[in-house]
């Protein structure tokens, strides 16, 4: 093979390489090779020669059934300096108003976190789990804590039905010091709850002006 | 934002991960790319098989045994590429006993496991042996009394075998960076030796290692024959915990022996082909074909050199075989197939301490055994290398047949693979059968005896210890090195979700 048959090559290998790891991130861990083969639509042979590549230098990790792939810890490399430093876990204060408001609310609270792109980080109401954080996450548009965030946290957003039929959520900002907006806490329940919150407003409100102190 | 700056920016949590592997107590991805070659090159042994595996094919293949070696070059190669289908996805210290008990169940397991034990440890044993022979050699030129007498044969294995204990015991650092340069040193001065005699070669007459009239069936026993001095290439798999990157570092080190070993062999064959018949001489029907090329050449010098590395050829495969040995018996105790205390490791020097100590406490005690009740040296070390090599071959040829059934398992099979996968084990198979009735009419039949003997006897004690626990036979229960935290995406991430809302429940 002559030297500028090879140069002319290796974009398109990088290409997929590339391809071959956004699509193992989409599918989150324990995505197998045949998987992500299909997802891409590239020769099965192919795609098991890149990520024998990719498994061979890190930036993918089999997992212990042998048949799952992660993302490995160099891919973080990648990310280089975009890579924002890790968030610090919840102070207890924090997690105690949490626990206060759930318990109070018979509904699911979540609170979300944000940084300058959107949404950062969701500790999420452990007894009513987010019905679907893959397509949030994808979609923040037409999330209520994402469209908080959109709109600058100037006041509470809900939606009804966006990600399932008959639920909706209710975000509230929790804003910092000078006012910018830090968190949402948003209330997730039956769209009849999101659009009459009734008592449940109270509560939420109460942890809002409890938390803006802690996390602001 | 793309799904991969997301996982970035927020790593998901992967369920089943730990903070330890289940082979933990090893010095985890510690050893660098050439310790791991140096493993496998000196599992081979290459100066020592190019000096003796040539006339052996010769005598054999007649002309032909150039093109032997060749064609053994190019099986032992594609055992090494399907051999690699299971070093790039499991990182490992039971290799090809591993590898088969994953493909093909525990059954098959322990026949590969017990094969391969036997080609670790009788090419061990071979070695101590070895330099018991070539120490008492070059000793009784000096006191000539001192020659061919059992006793210093006896002494000599039994310091080698505490020496390599120490060497195994002390760290696995050690044991590769030993054997890397002993083994550079023999290396070299073969290749020293093919040069000088290379360049007295002149004109060099290539006529006498074209493929002259040569049968096919002495063709294919000449290629079993040499298929042996290929043996041990796949040993830098058992280093899968300990390489520091082993799915790039092993896979490479298996395939790069076999083409420098093989390159080794053929350029030697050859040359030693061209000096004979440049003496007018067979070297079919020489005894010790270097030392009479050296003579006839007016090289006396080289028998020194010759024996010198020879020697430390032995020493590094000594070493190197049964730091294999013991991490496939390591393997095994963790997973229960053999006495859990053979899985324990040194805290200290995070070695498998008693797997290391039971080995060459038996790898010392049976040659000397041998010695004592009277074999002759060379009858033992041929009687040795016959157990070894059978060995080997029977765990590649398994090994070939387990890897499509492996990769079929986990949905990565192609057919480029599995063909290549199934052919190579085919020819393997013949080539057992082959090198297997050959040794059998020979006066070697003993050694032949052995070695079917040994894997049937485990075969029988594994399937009466297991008789009322028939599920240990069903699925693998196989250890390897599996990921742990530090290896995922987000390794430096406090664990921020599942932690605290645990502690406020």
């Amino acid at each position: 093979m002559s030297e500028p048959g090879l140069r002319a090559r290796q974009p398109k290998a990088i290409q997929n390489a590339l391809a071959v790891l956004e699509a193992a991130a989409h599918a989150g861990p324990g995505v197998t090779a045949q998987q992500i083969s299909d997802a891409l639509g590239m020769p099965r042979a192919t795609t098991y020669r890149l990520i024998t590549l990719l498994v061979e230098d890190e930036y993918l990790v089999r997992l212990p059934d042998l048949r799952g792939f992660a993302l490995g810890h160099k891919v973080a490399d990648l990310a280089g300096v975009s890579a924002a430093p890790a968030l610090a876990p919840l102070p207890r204060a924090v997690r105690s108003v949490l626990a206060d408001v759930r318990s109070a609310v018979r509904a699911g609270v979540h609170l979300a976190r944000y940084d300058v792109a959107g949404v950062r980080d969701i500790d999420v109401d452990p007894d009513f789990p987010l019905l679907d954080e893959a397509a949030l996450r994808a979609t923040p548009g037409s999330s209520a804590m994402g469209r908080l965030h959109a709109e600058g946290g100037l006041g509470p957003v809900h939606q009804v039905g966006a990600f399932t039929a008959g639920f909706g959520c209710l975000a509230l900002p929790v804003r910092g010091e000078r006012g910018e907006l830090v968190a949402g806490l948003t209330l997730s329940a039956p769209a009849a709850r999101v659009s009459s919150p009734g008592d449940a407003l109270v509560h939420l409100r109460r942890a809002v002006t409890r938390l803006e102190p802690l996390l602001g | 934002m793309t799904a991969l700056d997301r996982a970035i920016a927020d790593p998901p949590r992967v369920p089943g991960i730990g903070t330890r592997s289940p082979v933990d107590g090893l010095s985890r991805r510690s050893i660098g790319p050439v310790d791991v070659l140096a493993q496998s090159v000196s599992a081979v042994a290459p100066s020592a098989a190019a000096t003796t595996i040539p006339v052996l094919v010769a005598t054999v293949a007649g002309q032909g045994a150039t093109w032997s070696l060749l064609a053994a070059m190019a099986l032992s190669f594609l055992v090494g590429r399907t051999v690699n289908q299971f070093v790039r996805r499991v990182a490992g210290t039971g290799s090809l006993y591993t590898y088969v008990s994953l493909g093909l169940g525990p059954v098959a397991g322990v026949v590969a496991g017990a094969a391969l034990l036997l080609g670790y440890g009788f090419i061990a044993m071979f070695s101590l042996t070895g330099s018991g022979y070539y120490l008492d050699y070059l000793l009784s030129r000096f006191v000539p009394a001192a020659g061919d007498d059992a006793l210093v044969t006896i002494v000599v294995v039994l310091v080698m075998g505490a020496a390599v204990f120490a060497v195994i015991a002390l760290g696995v650092r050690l044991s590769t960076r030993l054997t890397l340069l002993v083994e550079s040193l023999s290396v070299a001065v073969i290749v020293v030796l093919i040069v000088a005699l290379v360049a007295r070669l002149h004109p060099v007459d290539a006529s006498a290692v074209a493929l002259g009239p040569t049968q096919p069936a002495s063709f294919a026993v000449g290629t079993a024959l040499a298929v042996t001095a290929f043996v041990g290439f796949e040993s830098a798999s058992v280093l899968g915990v300990e390489a520091r990157r082993p799915f790039q570092a092993i896979p490479r080190a298996i395939s790069w022996t076999v083409l420098v070993a093989g390159a080794l062999y053929v350029v030697s064959a050859a040359a030693q082909q061209m000096g004979f018949a440049a003496m007018g001489a067979d070297l079919a029907s020489s005894a010790s074909p270097v030392n009479e090329l050296a003579n006839a050449f007016g090289m006396q010098w080289i028998g020194w050199a010759l024996d010198i590395g020879i020697a430390a050829s032995f020493a590094a495969c000594a070493i190197a075989s049964t730091t294999a040995l013991v991490r496939v018996l390591f393997a095994m105790g963790r997973e229960g197939v053999l006495p859990r205390v053979l899985g324990r490791a040194s805290p200290r020097f995070r070695t498998p301490f008693v797997a290391g100590a039971v080995a060459c406490g038996v790898l010392t005690v049976l040659p000397v055994l041998g010695l004592a009740s009277g074999i002759p040296t060379w009858t033992l070390m041929e009687a040795e290398l016959v157990v070894a090599a059978l060995g080997y071959i029977a765990a590649y040829a398994l090994t070939c047949f387990a890897a499509p059934v492996f990769l079929r398992r986990i949905g990565e099979l192609t057919a480029g693979v599995a063909v290549v996968a199934v052919t190579t084990g085919v020819l393997l198979t013949a080539v057992l059968l082959t090198y297997l009735g050959v040794e059998a009419a020979s006066p070697r039949w003993p050694a032949v005896a052995i070695a079917v003997g040994s894997v049937a006897a485990v075969v029988v004690a594994f399937l009466v210890a297991t008789r009322r626990r028939p599920w240990r036979r069903g699925r693998s229960r196989a250890v390897y090195d599996v990921p742990v935290e530090a290896d995922l995406l987000g390794a430096s991430r406090p664990s921020a979700g599942t932690d605290h809302q645990a502690g406020v429940r």
